[in-house]
């Protein structure tokens, strides 16, 4: 059994997390012991050093700038900058200006607020189909099969009940090739989301069916997420989004499908 | 259960948009270096630093103020991270050697006493001057062991605020910080003998 200091004693004193007791015995034995002294000065000092090259990146201007943006993005009422103009605008011409300016500055302002929710709903967008992607993703990696397994809709859509706050339908008839493996209740954004599972011949296909939200919207526009397609849909109080490698025009094919079903086409 | 401080209450109106501007902002360059560290690259950090400031701006009301709003940020980066496509690579890849890291088959520690030169230390300082090397050897740290060694060492968070950034508890906090920084110590000194030998 070793006399010296215990390596977690050794953090402890670098980090600064012994108690008084554990750096009075610690401050005791290192008064005799010139091994454990260096080792603590050694560790002291691999503790600066790291600290010293972990701080290796900075973030780049364009990321700062976009997030400064979208953390700014609906300033609080009361908070922003007033105009005071000065008291000798007492004549028409100074109302007229007066009046020129705050007009410049109200269409300045929305000009600002529009591009910032724009921005913002862009940002919300990329980070849906992120989020999406890398929930398909993460069911592809899992060795765990879905949380209800079954092919017949008649068994995956009540499974839902009581776990989700809406409802939805599953289409009768699927596209060539194209059969339900079975479901899961999952996240997105918080929210709970249906992660309908279905393979297109050897492809397997995510299609998160959630409730309308005020939040990021799926756009309906086909995107590329990492040579993965996502495709989003939207019918009356529901939206989803289809996430698969298949071919878009099979999974365009899906989608409607499950578009269909929903308005009872 | 216990609620984490941030969620024991729900506030009937959120906190002001410039609150949430003026303590995150500041947490960005820290942000954005653990996030680099643990996905290696870019476009990977950037993704990751701007999903955890939405998901922030969108929790922000259900932040209790004066609590710990540095190890919340981090603690919704870690997750994120986590969720992401470099995050279950890398997670899934050590899974197992993290779990078999603390003691070999043999039922003793991976790294003994024997494994710190604790007869050389003026060249395990000389060592600690070399930023590269140090880089390097922190970049072969395992995922968990990484995340660690950064949050105490170079964000200086104390073991408690590590343990609710990480989800672990205290004790495997300390735990795996001395088992980064033996597997530091180690990497230095292996790669210290070669060039002693070459002169």
């Amino acid at each position: 059994m070793s006399d010296h200091l215990s390596h977690s004693m050794l953090n402890g004193l670098a980090d600064g997390e012994l108690s008084a007791d554990q750096l009075a015995v610690a401050n005791e034995h290192l008064a005799g012991c010139p091994a454990c002294t260096s080792n603590a000065l050694y560790q002291s000092l691999l503790k600066s050093a790291t600290a010293k090259a972990g701080q290796r990146y900075t973030p780049p201007p364009h990321l700062q700038e976009r997030l400064t943006r979208l953390a700014s993005r609906s300033e609080a009422p009361g908070t922003g900058t007033g105009h005071r103009y000065p008291q000798q605008w007492r004549f028409g011409w100074g109302w007229v200006a007066a009046a020129v300016l705050l007009l410049v500055s109200a269409s300045t302002m929305l000009l600002q607020r529009t591009t910032r929710k724009t921005e913002l709903a862009s940002a919300e967008h990329a980070a849906l189909v992120t989020e999406v992607f890398d929930q398909h993703v993460a069911t592809l990696a899992g060795s765990l099969p879905p949380q209800v397994v079954s092919t017949d809709r008649h068994t995956v859509k009540p499974w839902f009940q009581g776990k989700l706050p809406f409802s939805f339908n599953l289409p009768e008839g699927l596209p060539r090739d194209t059969t339900l493996d079975g479901a899961n209740l999952t996240y997105l954004h918080n929210q709970p989301v249906a992660q309908l599972l279905y393979s297109i011949g050897k492809h397997r296909v995510s299609v998160f069916v959630r409730e309308k939200a005020g939040g990021a919207s799926t756009d309906e526009a086909p995107a590329e997420h990492a040579g993965f397609h996502v495709m989003g849909f939207g019918t009356g109080d529901l939206e989803g989004v289809a996430v698969s490698d298949v071919d878009p025009a099979r999974l365009a094919e899906l989608v409607s499908e499950i578009r269909g079903a929903q308005t009872g086409r | 259960m216990t609620l984490l401080p941030w969620k024991r209450t729900v506030r009937e109106s959120g906190p002001q948009t410039s609150a949430f501007e003026d303590l995150a902002l500041p947490l960005l360059p820290s942000l954005y270096n653990v996030a680099f560290w643990l996905s290696r690259n870019p476009p990977d950090a950037e993704d990751l630093v701007q999903e955890t400031f939405l998901k922030a701006l969108r929790g922000f009301a259900t932040f209790e103020p004066g609590s710990n709003f540095r190890a919340w940020i981090f603690r919704i980066l870690r997750n994120t991270y986590l969720t992401s496509r470099t995050g279950l690579a890398a997670m899934r890849t050590v899974a197992l050697e993290d779990e078999l890291d603390d003691r070999n088959a043999s039922g003793s520690a991976l790294y003994p006493e024997g494994a710190i030169d604790r007869k050389t230390p003026e060249k395990n300082l000389i060592r600690l001057s070399d930023r590269a090397a140090l880089q390097a050897a922190m970049e072969k740290l395992p995922p968990p062991l990484l995340e660690v060694i950064l949050l105490c060492d170079v964000e200086e968070m104390k073991y408690r605020e590590i343990a609710t950034v990480l989800e672990i508890p205290i004790g495997t906090v300390m735990s795996r910080i001395a088992r980064a920084r033996t597997a530091l110590r180690a990497e230095l000194q292996v790669n210290v003998t070669p060039r002693e030998f070459r002169a």
